[in-house]
């Protein structure tokens, strides 16, 4: 009995303090440093509506890259957006042939275990043709070596036939 | 935007820091807000019964669990019944808290404000489920589903600023050299480490071009500021002419697409952080400032990776665009340049627990402004002003504050 009733602790320990150059005439919370760690565990599932852009993700599915294009000044907005930002009209959907340019990326060595994917892991933003503004997403399928990526090289939306943890998997790019 | 009451002057009157570090296992948020509030109480030389206000800044409910965490801020240091508000704006938060102090006290709210602010980002969670909680921060439906993460976003804007202007990654490394370098005469710092510019480049490839060295870590650690009238000073502080008075005569506040996808293409696109722009003119226009590089005595950038200090430097006008680097090289912005910047150390050298940095780059200026920075990091006081930039996202919010001195 005793500290092992607590179900959940995990240490009792005495802190050092952590200003001592601060208090040259002894620790002002000398009677506080007596310290417990318990385990607090939190776990949620969510049931996520995607909004008014669920569409991207359903034609995702047939393999088909749609976005929206303002029905009143003409942006096509690459991620689609149901209202125009730039000037406050609902857009309307409308299909991208999928092939664009790369216009910038970064390469990762590491990733947070968090994301599930293979390393080196290329995220790149790419210029679709078609469309105003710039999209996000992995790059795959470049070769033995991320030294044959360059800005500038023609990229294409490619599609996978696996299940996947999320409708946004359901794409990526490659070279074209 | 015209401030219309030039009579109504807001004054920093103290601050206090409670140490930054990778874990503060000795306490929690609450513990370490009640540590820098008592530092900024008898810095200020005020009392908290006199204060009418409190501020608290905070970015996640995630890595405490709490939500309202401010509630019990501003309960444990004695402030119910007075009114308190939240400002939240990520890696922003702690700039725009100052701002929401400027804004209260100008428009008569109260005539005084303490702003508490921390974050418990250290090691209460795993590093990866702490980069998952960051990441939350960008677009969850768009861009976190595509593996996106803060560093993996700020590498894609340095590789565009490398491929348009020549920046180099040796540059991006001093950076880091100097803001390791400059944390090591603040004894409140989580970071300080005298390295070279070898070190940075052969230490551990995170991103491309952004190693190890180059990115700022998670802290713990707590700041708070005061801020009042003069009318209220001269009564209720035991300071107000004793320490050098300094006014908060600028604030700017500006923003961008949340996704940088979104960005205007192909100007500024994701070369540059047009937020930063928009909101330094406004805070340049309020404090008169013509000349950013001379009208400053330094400057506390935000450097949460150092290509981003580089990039804010021609954001603030300290240079024009794609010519960071170069400066950098020539020492510009080293402690002895023209225009020191993070001699706090910043958020690499000093620590970014989020909801705190931003008012500990405040308490940097006040610090500096008065000449009661450690001697090895005192900068020479000429135009006796400083500046802070202050950033969320990947220059999604950013919030740019001015501090003078008036002798």
């Amino acid at each position: 009995m005793g500290i092992d009733q607590i179900k959940n602790l995990m240490e009792v320990f005495t802190a050092e303090d952590p200003m001592a150059f601060q208090h040259p005439e002894g620790d002002p919370w000398a009677d506080f440093r007596e310290v417990m760690r318990i385990e607090l565990k939190m776990d949620f599932t969510y049931k996520h509506i995607l909004g008014k852009y669920s569409k991207f993700f359903i034609e995702l599915a047939n393999k088909k890259f749609v976005t929206t294009a303002c029905k009143n000044c003409g942006k096509v907005w690459a991620i689609p957006r149901p209202l125009c930002s730039d000037c406050m009209s609902i857009t309307s959907w409308k299909e991208l042939p999928g092939t664009g340019t790369l216009e910038s990326y970064s390469v990762s060595n590491f990733v947070p275990s968090f994301m599930k994917v293979e390393i080196p892991y290329v995220l790149a933003i790419v210029k679709l043709d078609g469309a105003d503004t710039l999209f996000t997403h992995q790059l795959r399928n470049y070769g033995d070596s991320t030294d044959a990526i360059k800005t500038g090289m023609k990229v294409k939306v490619a599609y996978t036939d696996e299940q996947v943890e999320h409708p946004m998997l359901l794409m990526h790019f490659e070279p074209a | 935007m015209e401030v219309l009451d030039k009579q109504r002057r807001v004054y920093v009157l103290g601050g206090g820091i409670s140490k930054f570090a990778a874990e503060r296992v000795d306490g929690n948020m609450r513990d370490w807000i009640n540590e820098a509030v008592l530092e900024a109480l008898e810095d200020s030389g005020t009392k908290i019964e006199d204060i009418e206000h409190s501020t608290t800044s905070y970015f996640s409910d995630h890595f405490d669990k709490q939500l309202k965490a401010g509630a019990i801020f501003h309960d444990n240091i004695g402030m119910c019944p007075k009114p308190n508000v939240r400002v939240e704006g990520g890696g922003g938060t702690g700039g725009l808290a100052i701002r929401n102090a400027y804004a209260y006290i100008k428009a008569g709210l109260c005539d005084s404000m303490i702003v508490f602010g921390s974050e418990n980002m250290g090691r209460c969670v795993p590093s990866d489920v702490a980069q998952q909680f960051i990441a939350l921060a960008s677009d969850t439906d768009w861009e976190v589903q595509v593996a996106g993460f803060y560093i993996a976003y700020y590498a894609i804007m340095m590789v565009a600023h490398m491929e348009k202007y020549g920046t180099k990654e040796e540059q991006f490394a001093m950076v880091s050299v100097k803001n390791h370098r400059n944390a090591m005469s603040n004894p409140k710092a989580h970071y300080p480490m005298d390295i070279s510019v070898d070190d940075v480049m052969n230490s551990k490839m995170i991103t491309y071009p952004y190693k190890l060295l180059d990115n700022c870590l998670l802290s713990d650690g707590a700041a708070c500021l005061v801020f009042a009238t003069e009318d209220w000073a001269k009564k209720h502080s035991t300071a107000w002419g004793k320490k050098p008075t300094i006014e908060l005569t600028g604030t700017g506040c500006g923003t961008d697409f949340m996704r940088m996808a979104d960005r205007p293409y192909p100007e500024p696109g994701i070369l540059h952080f047009r937020g930063k722009q928009a909101g330094a003119q406004q805070a340049y226009k309020m404090a008169g400032i013509k000349d950013p590089l001379k009208d400053f005595d330094c400057f506390e950038v935000h450097d949460a990776y150092s290509g981003v200090e580089l990039v804010s430097y021609e954001d603030l006008g300290f240079c024009k665009p794609g010519e960071s680097g170069k400066l950098t090289e020539k020492g510009v912005f080293d402690l002895g340049g023209e225009l020191p910047t993070n001699t706090s150390g910043g958020l690499i050298g000093f620590g970014h627990p989020v909801g705190a940095t931003g008012l500990a780059q405040g308490i940097e200026v006040l610090r500096q402004l008065r000449q009661e920075a450690h001697p090895k990091r005192q900068v020479e006081l000429n135009a006796k002003r400083g500046g802070m930039d202050s950033h969320g996202g990947t220059g999604t919010f950013c919030a740019i504050n001015i501090f003078e001195r008036r002798d």
